[in-house]
């Protein structure tokens, strides 16, 4: 009954996707010209019939994307060749809507004006300003300097979040379980919120500088960790778990004496790669005012003085690609 | 005297439905070494985590030592396990840590979370602990880290973190599965100088009959679950043999 209901909820989204593209992109776009029409009762009315159309032929003769996906092969040739169609159709058409939405555009790619003024940029940026060496170097301190804070003030508390963040030191109970699944849902939502985001929100609250980025990481790194965290401990040997507990020892105890001990270096390696990678989304959040290196780079694009950008660009990668070797050794020692 | 273990009935079944053991009864007398035997999945390491109720029992009753211990929790649970002590097929030690903390791990049963968490643990603690790596013979590894030690010198670890408990009982998974011949005559030897010398009454599953053979003072055979067998090792006939282990089965000697 729900894969019944499920199939036919793929088709309906089909049927009201191919409908909507084309009601919506294609024709206004690209048939007439940018003419954009109001979605009223007439298009509506072809959306929902195209939709509906297709769950009921779909459910009454079979040939149904809905089948095709979630069985992986539908019955009957005729049948089979159809659904194949209105998948083709629909991958077709998103690529044709992604085209003309996309703006995609050769003529501005191979512009004579554009590419005068890129050559300008790249040339600007391979013959970089030395002079701003100095201050560069002391803001891309500020950088490393806001990563490593971000990722040191986070640590305990991804720590300490963790164990009740894994499921098999949280599968003891109802109220185990409800932390388990309130703590995932937390740090599952703070993470699919890009860092840059938090950086925006953090520059409202605090004031743009140093300090919203370091909370923008912050957040970002708490849920990160978490989440490596806890799943490298539902990954521990459950071997000295049991021998622990054999000896009557307490939850706490079995938690610390034999979880703990398997965790800790791959705890560090992933606080180590946290770490360059904090100081890459640094750079990035910087961009939009949470200093460092990137604030200055942002500044000095606003102002197009770009040979000093080209000196910041290669500040950046030198550090980042130093970064990225020192880390990768030290996880490789660590193992 | 009483039995020490008194299984009335006892079944357990696992969350997805199978039935490891069915309808178990069985009595150990202070003092034995009572061997099970049985194919691999035949419930014998379940039986064994039953006794120490890192498993609770389905239905039936365990009594342990006088008191009833089948639906025991918290406090009560923690001191029923502290009384029985237990060694594994693959050692179970914390592999990073010394041999002389792996051991004194055996004792965080008798100490406060807080206490053990911070690291202190007393000399006399530790005194007991390097006697005990005297009786299995490997005191002079004690500030190796554990993972630097052969199979059967962990496996004598694992006996040494199991006497910290003054065990009543030692429970033994299948302690030398994993180990070579000679290695495993060594540990054997170990468990049945504890059972002899202290008096330690001894549980422990095997696979090799001719090591049953030799240290069992009572045998105990399970079949899907189900005890098919209870007598002396030397009562093991080739026909029980094949009764218990198939009839396709061959013994296979461990000298």
């Amino acid at each position: 009954m729900k894969r019944h209901l499920l199939r036919l909820g793929i088709d309906v989204f089909f049927g009201a996707y191919i409908a909507t593209i084309i009601d919506r992109i294609l024709i206004p776009r690209v048939i007439l010209d940018n003419v954009t029409t109001p979605f009223d009762g007439m298009h509506q009315a072809l959306v929902i019939g195209l939709a509906l159309v297709l769950a009921v032929l779909g459910s009454v003769t079979s040939a149904s994307v809905g089948r095709l996906i979630l069985d992986g092969s539908v019955s009957g040739s005729w049948q089979r060749t159809v659904a194949m169609n209105i998948a083709w159709i629909s991958f077709t058409l998103t690529v044709l809507a992604g085209w003309v939405v996309t703006g995609i555009s050769p003529s501005a790619l191979f512009n004579g004006q554009g590419l005068e003024g890129a050559g300008r940029i790249f040339k600007a940026l391979f013959t970089p300003n030395t002079d701003i060496i100095g201050s560069a170097l002391l803001a891309m301190v500020e950088t490393i300097y806001l990563a490593f804070m971000a990722t040191a003030i986070a640590v305990p508390f991804s720590f300490a979040l963790s164990f009740f963040a894994a499921r098999n030191l949280m599968d003891h109970g109802a109220i185990p379980r409800t932390i388990y699944v309130a703590i995932r849902f937390v740090t599952n939502f703070t993470r699919s919120i890009e860092p840059l985001i938090w950086a925006i929100i953090f520059s409202v609250w605090v004031g743009i500088g140093p300090f919203a980025g370091m909370l923008a990481l912050v957040v970002h790194t708490i849920s990160s960790l978490t989440k490596q965290y806890s799943e490298q401990i539902e990954d521990v040997d459950t071997g000295p778990m049991e021998a622990i507990s054999a000896t009557g020892a307490s939850r706490t105890q079995v938690v610390w004496f034999s979880v703990v001990p398997q965790c800790v270096i791959p705890f560090l390696s992933f606080t180590i790669y946290r770490w360059d990678i904090n100081v890459r989304m640094a750079t990035v959040i910087g961009l939009v005012g949470g200093g460092g290196i990137g604030t200055m780079l942002i500044q000095y694009q606003g102002l197009a003085q770009w040979r000093e950008v080209g000196t910041i660009v290669i500040l950046i990668a030198l550090v980042v690609w130093i970064m990225d070797v020192i880390s990768a050794r030290i996880r490789e020692a660590l193992k | 005297m009483p039995p020490l273990i008194s299984a009335e009935h006892l079944s357990f079944e696992y969350p997805n439905g199978f039935k490891a053991l069915k309808n178990v009864s069985f009595t150990v007398e202070p003092g034995e070494f009572l061997v099970v035997i049985g194919l691999s999945g035949s419930g014998k390491s379940t039986l064994m985590r039953t006794i120490n109720r890192l498993l609770e029992p389905t239905s039936g009753t365990l009594t342990f030592h006088g008191s009833d211990v089948t639906h025991i929790e918290g406090d009560a649970l923690r001191r029923h396990r502290q009384k029985i002590g237990m060694i594994f097929q693959h050692f179970n030690l914390i592999k990073r840590h010394s041999v002389l903390r792996n051991t004194l791990y055996g004792a965080l049963g008798q100490l406060s979370s807080m206490q053990s968490m911070l690291g202190h643990f007393s000399p006399d603690l530790c005194e007991k602990a390097l006697r005990n790596l005297d009786i299995v013979g490997i005191r002079e590894k004690a500030d190796q880290r554990a993972d630097s030690l052969s199979g059967g010198q962990q496996q004598r670890v694992a006996i040494a973190r199991a006497l910290m408990q003054d065990p009543m009982l030692l429970l033994a998974d299948e302690p030398v599965a994993s180990l070579d011949p000679a290695t495993s005559h060594s540990v054997m030897k170990y468990l049945d100088r504890i059972n002899k010398e202290f008096g330690t009454t001894v549980v422990c599953n095997l696979h090799f009959l001719s090591l049953v053979r030799q240290y069992a003072t009572r045998v105990i055979a399970l079949k899907a679950g189900e005890i098919v067998f209870e007598g002396q090792p030397s009562e093991i006939t080739e026909q029980w043999f094949k009764e218990i282990y198939g009839d396709d089965a061959t013994e296979v000697e461990i000298r």
